[in-house]
């Protein structure tokens, strides 16, 4: 199982000539087997984040230590699927032959609702679906840490509970850790072992959600406090 | 079925109707005495050279030649312009090193090298070949380096979080993602080969059809030089057609939905 530690992380980019400051000193950790969601406002860094942890890019100074194993998957807010391959290969991309277990995958694809589509091609599919495609993808090779970033924007309420259910399960099932992104609040205390409110490239607040996400219910008073606790950092945050 | 009826007289009765009248045309001309038949012999004439062509199995001999001539030529440049094409994705510093040669040759049309390439190869096989080549090269490598390079960066990390090497980043998602521009270079190559041919033979050969149309306008035989256009436009159609079909097989799955 993997968990992260990010130490006085720095990254910036060169604007039309200018220097941007994206993060500006972040350190947070990410425990594992956990669900650690990023709260932030558009332009905060929130997926400059993930795109350092994933190695998609480079920070400017500071340190990404990793704990434990280095299996990595990502689910980026658009389905990035190949639209050569059908829905089975792309749910397979990320495998070597020898490790694609034919039940496995078929489990799933079961589990993200979409048995019966294995040989439409992306463009045949709705936006959730081609989520849920890009999700299963991210699931198949049996991740230790995963990465979200706000991947279920694009579904529908049900959907969306019903995916939200699924990473849970995937959470206890797996032992994963997951570090996700997400605009809302209500999907961050669904989800949430710990919130992450970023602003301006640090990390302005933390919060442990005290019960376990099966016992949650958004409308006890406990909750409701953590979330009008939430908002209001994050409305200072303008 | 009244539908399926309306869209087949579309589909092939008004183009066969357009071609019938263009024949019609030409047999009145001819027949009328507006044009002398040396310059311009009847539909029917012509026709009948064909046939006897045909039969005599003259035009087959040089049909296959050229189709011989053009196929080599074509996967010769075919192959260069892929290799070049993937050095720039897999080096990209290698470009440097024939960007400028390559975006220069572009611009000198293949016809003003036959001097030199008799000079250096001689009036063999070999001049007509890379007459071909440098008729077809350039929209292949335009075609093949806008495939690679026009390759969505989103899709590429997708690999990188995979774990992908580069090589295999290029074989599983540049080159399918580049495969309909691949593929339609090589369809407008296809052409330029056999627009190429005809000037190769005309100028040193024995046999094809360009050799065809020269020797049959020397001997002032205008119904077999006007055989040898159409044979040449038919079996470029062929050919074209042929290669449109195997790309609507390679690119079956994603040609469907619209990708293309």
């Amino acid at each position: 199982m993997a968990g992260i530690e990010l130490i006085d992380v720095h990254k910036y980019y060169q604007v039309d000539g200018r220097e941007l400051k994206v993060l500006d000193g972040l350190c947070l950790k990410v425990p594992e087997r956990q669900i650690t969601v990023v709260l932030g406002q558009s332009g905060c860094g929130k997926t400059t984040l993930l795109r350092l942890v994933g190695g998609l890019e480079n920070a400017d100074s500071g340190e990404i230590r990793w704990e434990g194993g280095r299996k990595a998957a990502f689910v980026f807010q658009e389905p990035r699927l190949m639209p050569w391959l059908n829905v089975w290969s792309n749910v397979v991309f990320g495998l070597r032959c020898r490790e694609i277990v034919q039940t496995r995958i078929q489990d799933i694809i079961h589990t993200v609702g979409l048995e019966g589509f294995e040989r439409a091609y992306p463009s045949q599919l709705s936006g959730g679906m081609q989520q849920r495609v890009a999700l299963a993808r991210a699931l198949a090779c049996e991740p230790s840490f995963i990465m979200m970033d706000e991947p279920f924007a694009a579904l529908d309420h049900f959907t969306r509970e019903q995916m939200q259910r699924e990473l849970l399960r995937v959470r206890e099932t797996q032992g994963s850790s997951i570090l996700f992104v997400t605009h809302s609040v209500d999907e961050a205390l669904v989800l949430g072992d710990k919130i992450v409110v970023i602003e301006k490239g640090r990390v302005k607040a933390e919060y442990p959600v005290p019960l376990s996400a099966k016992d949650r219910n958004l409308l006890d008073e406990e909750m409701i406090a953590l979330k009008k606790e939430i908002i209001n950092d994050l409305n200072f945050a303008k | 079925m009244r539908w399926c009826a309306v869209s087949r007289w579309k589909r092939f009765g008004i183009p066969m109707l357009g071609i019938l009248a263009v024949l019609l045309i030409w047999e009145l001309v001819c027949r009328f005495g507006a044009l002398n038949a040396y310059v311009l012999p009847p539909p029917s004439k012509v026709w009948s050279s064909f046939v006897k062509m045909l039969v005599s199995g003259e035009l087959w001999k040089d049909i296959v030649i050229s189709f011989l001539r053009v196929m080599k030529g074509f996967l010769i440049a075919f192959v260069l312009a892929f290799v070049l094409g993937m050095a720039r994705i897999l080096f990209p510093g290698s470009a440097s090193w024939y960007e400028y040669l390559v975006q220069f040759f572009r611009h000198v049309p293949p016809l003003s090298m036959i001097p030199l390439l008799i000079l250096w190869c001689g009036i063999g096989e070999t001049t007509k070949i890379v007459i071909i080549v440098l008729a077809s090269f350039f929209p292949m490598y335009l075609n093949i380096v806008k495939g690679f390079t026009g390759c969505d960066q989103k899709l590429i990390e997708v690999g990188d979080m995979f774990g992908y090497s580069k090589g295999k980043k290029f074989f599983r998602i540049i080159l399918p993602y580049a495969s309909a521009d691949i593929l339609v270079g090589m369809r407008i190559g296809l052409g330029y080969s056999w627009r190429a041919i005809i000037g190769a033979e005309m100028v040193a050969a024995s046999t094809g059809l360009g050799h065809l149309i020269l020797f049959a306008q020397q001997m002032s035989r205008t119904d077999k030089v006007i055989v040898g256009i159409l044979v040449i436009g038919l079996v470029g159609y062929a050919t074209d057609w042929l290669f449109g079909l195997l790309i609507a097989w390679l690119l079956r799955g994603s040609g469907e939905n619209g990708w293309n």
